[in-house]
């Protein structure tokens, strides 16, 4: 007992030295101002000006598997439009977010559809992502404020892990519960809660690789904790940062044939 | 006397007066029994709907649609006080929203309807959530209808997680708890449908004093920014579906009193035939021949009085052994036909005198047709045989 708690002081002292160090040109900030840093670093990792991404959704509904593949193209945190190659079924369905507004793009029919309102919270293609979470477009430390709750060890790492209370009312999930990498400044867990905290969701972040001087998954693991037996992967097999987008790619013209 | 002799020519034909007599008689009765059937499926589906959705009629958004459930959210609004000051007998508040639940861990989409309590508008055995008296922060009641249940395999006494959205648009979820299964007449406020207790579910939402409609026993006037829907808006689809059953059921009405025309058609057209001498003989003693046309005419119509008459025995046997037994529709539930019970005949004087006036007509006028040629032969060519070919 008391070498599990020496052991696990150690760890916190360990992991406070490091946040601390890694904010030094900041020190004398409080532990929440520690944890809003943190927000802001790991955002910093995952958001861009641009972004291109050549991936794979994998689709998992306890029954049968569908793979999804896409390239999509990201400005900022309100521009993306996805082009999705395969299956055979989905090729050339086209997907443009512009701010909160969604259009959808099917070549069988040779209609685009907005999605958007209460359209938005249906599950995208089957997966266990709504439109609204493939969508989502706020950084985590503009939405949420942080509270460190305490030091975890995950697949060898240490991590921190955290509580982060949505800001706004509005705000789909509530509370989010991330285990973060404080020395990597990256998220390895991440747990969405209902209001009245019942587990809805977990995301893994899994595989990360230096891209460009960031760190970025290979994949993304979604499981909707009220299902059986389902999970979306979302794999990056390609991702670039900070390239040239052509502006027709961000334009409802692109949404045809 | 043309009568007289009308009458026991028609008798001496025996059985071919026998058949063509029953064969419109069931054919009154068909006719009859397919409107009274209508009659009964309609009043048993508006019956039902009033009794336990419908009432007098609601008072809702403007523009709201129960089959839009993506605007359900955005067009609920607080409880006109006009309609607050109602007593319990005279109307009923009601939250419909869009929510999940996850039997088995399988996503199941209902629609999450909030019932005032104590209100006794509305025929709803909901008891068991007036009984109710914890608070709802672990586990919420909920009761569904016997379809719902076969539906999502829950029994009384199941917990299920339930997950809503609240006015803001967070998401939240509880565990809910099955206390009570009910027959529901009216599978629209069944299948899909979990029933709340509406301020359990306004608590949950955000959304006090809110309502998606305010059901009424009556037309209250204008009130505020809402708009009365009155019972024949909100029961037109079943309306239109039986009335258009209706028209199609006229198919059926046709073929039938076409059967029994054309055997009255061809009983006449055959005596005419075979009874080419008689008919030279009565114009040989002197009788007009529209005189004769009258008699066969009268001697054809009378398949179609006696007809009635027999009817009128063979319905009442039929129909009141019908109206013992009834109908079994429950199948029909499958497809929102707000019927679960056994149907019966709703029998209205007026349709079936005018069924039975116009089959009468309609017979009359078959055994006229072919009996006109009669007005055209010549008494010597009939008494030999060679009038009629």
């Amino acid at each position: 007992m008391i070498n599990l708690n020496l052991k696990y002081y150690c760890f916190a002292l360990l992991v406070f030295i490091s946040v601390w160090v890694s904010f030094l040109p900041q020190s004398g900030w409080s532990k929440d101002d520690l944890a809003q840093r943190l927000l802001e670093e790991v955002d910093k990792n995952l958001w861009a000006n641009t972004k291109f991404i050549d991936g794979r959704l994998i689709i998992d509904n306890g029954r049968r598997i569908r793979t999804l593949s896409m390239e999509s193209w990201m400005e900022g945190v309100t521009k993306s439009y996805s082009y999705y190659k395969a299956p055979a079924r989905e090729r050339g369905t086209k997907m443009l977010k512009l701010d909160r507004k969604l259009w959808m793009y099917t070549p069988h029919t040779d209609r685009k559809i907005l999605i958007a309102g209460h359209l938005l919270r249906q599950s995208m293609m089957g997966s266990d992502l709504s439109y609204e979470d493939m969508m989502e477009d706020e950084k985590i430390s503009e939405a949420y404020t942080g509270r460190i709750d305490g030091e975890e060890e995950m697949e060898g790492m240490k991590t921190l892990v955290m509580t982060l209370q949505a800001k706004r009312k509005t705000k789909t999930y509530q509370m989010l519960k991330i285990w973060v990498d404080p020395i990597k400044k990256i998220v390895l867990k991440e747990e969405a809660y209902a209001k009245s905290g019942k587990l809805l969701k977990l995301i893994h972040f899994k595989e990360y690789r230096k891209v460009d001087n960031r760190l970025f998954p290979r994949k993304m693991i979604f499981r909707d904790m009220l299902k059986e037996n389902t999970k979306t992967t979302y794999m990056f097999d390609e991702i670039r940062f900070d390239v040239d987008i052509p502006s027709k790619y961000f334009s409802q013209s692109i949404l045809k044939r | 006397m043309i009568f007289q002799i009308a009458l026991k020519n028609f008798l001496r034909q025996g059985m071919r007066s026998f058949l063509n007599v029953v064969v419109t008689a069931l054919s009154m009765v068909a006719v009859v029994f397919n409107l009274s059937l209508y009659n009964g499926f309609q009043d048993q589906a508006v019956r039902n709907m009033v009794a336990t959705d419908v009432a007098g009629g609601h008072y809702r958004h403007s523009g709201f649609d129960l089959l839009s459930p993506m605007e359900w959210e955005d067009q609920t609004f607080q409880t006109p006080g006009v309609l607050t000051s109602l007593p319990a007998t005279d109307k009923t508040e009601v939250l419909v929203l869009q929510g999940q639940i996850f039997p088995n861990r399988r996503l199941f989409p209902v629609q999450l309807r909030g019932l005032e309590m104590g209100q006794s508008l509305l025929d709803l055995p909901f008891q068991k959530l007036e009984e109710w008296t914890k608070p709802v922060e672990d586990i919420i009641p909920i009761i569904i209808g016997k379809q719902m249940a076969g539906k999502s395999h829950l029994h009384i006494g199941d917990t299920v997680v339930l997950r809503w959205r609240d006015r803001f648009g967070a998401v939240d979820a509880l565990d809910a708890r099955v206390v009570d299964v009910v027959p529901l007449i009216n599978p629209r406020i069944d299948e899909g449908v979990v029933w709340m207790r509406l301020d359990h579910l306004r608590q949950l939402t955000h959304r006090e004093g809110e309502v998606s409609w305010v059901a009424v026993k009556q037309f209250q006037g204008e009130v505020g920014n809402t708009e009365y829907v009155p019972p024949n808006e909100l029961l037109k689809d079943i309306l239109n579906l039986i009335e258009q059953d209706r028209k199609y059921a006229i198919i059926i009405w046709v073929i039938l009193i076409f059967l029994a025309g054309i055997s009255v058609f061809n009983t006449q057209y055959l005596n005419i035939f075979k009874r080419q001498r008689e008919i030279g003989t009565l114009m040989a003693f002197g009788m007009a021949p529209s005189r004769i046309v009258r008699l066969f005419t009268v001697e054809g119509s009378l398949a179609a009085f006696s007809a009635v008459g027999v009817a009128l025995v063979l319905g009442s046997i039929i129909f009141a052994w019908f109206q013992s037994v009834g109908l079994d529709v429950s199948h029909l539930a499958e497809s929102q036909i707000p019927i679960r019970e056994n149907i019966f005949l709703k029998i209205d004087p007026i349709e079936v005198a005018v069924s039975l006036l116009v089959i009468s007509a309609i017979m009359i006028v078959v055994a006229w047709a072919p009996v006109r040629k009669i007005s055209r032969v010549e008494a010597t060519q009939a008494l030999r045989g060679r009038a009629i070919t």
